[in-house]
């Protein structure tokens, strides 16, 4: 069965990762834009990251057989960065059209202050405004009530529900999105967010109608095998083969394929790659003779 | 153009910044990359014809410096290739040098290749390393727009010492390299 990881950040990890996820079944990803572990102070440092997940980012993943989307947004953190804020949003329009960005995100709320909530909106504007979904991210402390102020927020600015996927869902949150026409993300951490059989029993009593699950793999202690191992704690639980697929393949294409960004049928064919080839001169190899597939 | 090319474009609303910087990064997905033969320009992608029509349309609104801050190579090509369809495009000199810095060989053909614009606004020097960089990297000379009237003497003398340095190292010397030297055909 082929998997794909709808929320991981490879810019924090490393060739033996791709190598490890592409042969658990990884055929592909999604890199949301979001916080780098420590404070931006300039709106060309976020530039440049753009850049990257849109262009060396996505050679990197290639050169492993893995097909890189990412989604581009101020996150929720730094948008209580007055000095990067306004210049980040609008870096962005120079970005939302390209090849394999498939979404805007991760956006919410983090501290749920007026300035994240201030940014929230505008980027629903720009979504709206060129048909891109967006990817939602839930605070850690007080999460119940930032997901219902996202909730409610999309309501208020009435951006359509299916449009939405709102992520690192619990226990308590999933039924109140499961209760809009928003999706609903888990993230499967270590120790933190959500666990394997905990998704499982989530899976036995939602169903699997708009449930994604994702590793949100960073820099920090994380695991980027976790939709490899959620689907094999799914099946052990007794959920059937045909739910696993619609969770950890279909949802996710469903999802950010309403972009048409997403040839699905390519990405239903086995990955092929070469790497010798080259991205501005630059290779992944370190000598290595390269592999092709 | 192609008609189907041409009235997407006519449908982006481009008094719209955002809407109009969308659709030139989308422009492939949308028209695709099938080459066309532009008249004493050589053949462009789709994409490149669709995105340099944009550009012409939505300037200065849209400026070729924050679309090749932004772009990818393809994009990038298209914004070299427009740069002589603006007006007042000698403002541009400087993009169009630091363009010749890429790495990318397709990026630099596009400001080196069919196009008019270095031998029109490019500084002696300039002009000199885009054409000696262009047989290095074994582009057929005679692509160069406009060569035979920039030609100068330290054009010359470059070419004339990596002839040396070529046959020195028992490399081959590109056939056509006489095109750089003054006085040649």
């Amino acid at each position: 069965m082929k998997l794909f990881d709808p929320h991981i950040h490879m810019t924090s990890r490393t060739t033996d990762d791709y190598e490890a996820m592409a042969k658990a079944g990884i055929r592909a990803i999604i890199e949301p834009a979001f916080w780098l572990g420590q404070p931006r102070t300039h709106v060309g440092t976020f530039d440049d990251y753009f850049q990257s997940l849109v262009g060396w980012e996505r050679f990197r993943a290639s050169q492993f057989g893995i097909t890189h989307y990412c989604t581009i947004g101020l996150n929720p953190k730094e948008a209580n960065n007055p000095a990067v804020a306004d210049g980040v949003i609008e870096l962005m329009a120079h970005y939302l059209g390209k090849d394999g960005v498939v979404g805007v995100g991760e956006i919410g709320f983090d501290d749920q202050t007026a300035a994240e909530e201030k940014y929230f909106a505008a980027q629903l504007e720009l979504a709206r405004k060129l048909d891109l979904p967006v990817l939602v991210h839930t605070p850690h402390r007080d999460k119940k009530r930032g997901t219902e102020r996202s909730l409610a927020l999309v309501k208020e600015q009435r951006f359509p529900e299916e449009r939405v996927l709102i992520d690192h869902n619990n226990e308590e949150t999933l039924p109140l999105v499961l209760a809009t026409g928003c999706w609903a993300g888990h993230s499967i951490y270590p120790n933190t967010k959500m666990d394997e059989p905990r998704m499982a029993a989530l899976v036995k009593q939602y169903g699997a109608a708009r449930i994604i699950v994702n590793s949100a793999a960073d820099w920090g202690v994380s695991d980027p095998l976790k939709v490899p191992k959620v689907a094999a704690a799914m099946r052990d639980a007794g959920i059937s083969e045909s739910d696993v697929e619609t969770i950890v393949w279909q949802n996710p294409i469903a999802f950010f394929g309403q972009t048409g960004r997403i040839d699905a049928r390519e990405l239903g064919d086995p990955a092929s790659f070469d790497q010798g080839e080259l991205f501005e001169g630059n290779s992944v190899l370190r000598g290595q003779a390269p592999r092709r597939a | 153009m192609p008609p189907a090319a041409r009235s997407w474009l006519d449908g982006i609303a481009l008094a719209d910044k955002v809407l109009a910087l969308a659709a030139f990064s989308g422009a492939a997905r949308a028209v695709g990359k099938a080459p066309i033969a532009v008249p004493e320009r050589g053949a462009w992608g789709t994409d490149e014809v669709v995105r340099a029509a944009l550009l012409v349309r939505a300037y200065p609104r849209i400026t070729p410096a924050e679309l090749w801050a932004h772009g990818d190579n393809r994009e990038r090509q298209a914004v070299l290739k427009a740069l002589p369809l603006l007006p007042e495009p000698a403002a541009f000199v400087e993009l169009a040098i630091e363009a010749c810095r890429t790495n990318v060989l397709t990026v630099f053909e596009a400001i080196a290749c069919e196009n008019p614009y270095p031998a029109a606004h490019f500084p002696e020097l300039h002009f000199n390393q885009l054409a000696l960089k262009a047989a290095f990297n074994g582009i057929v000379l005679a692509r160069i727009v406009g060569l035979a009237a920039r030609r100068n003497t330290e054009l010359a003398r470059m070419a004339a010492d990596y002839a040396a340095e070529r046959r020195a190292a028992g490399r081959p010397v590109p056939d056509d390299l006489g095109l750089l030297m003054q006085g040649q055909p």
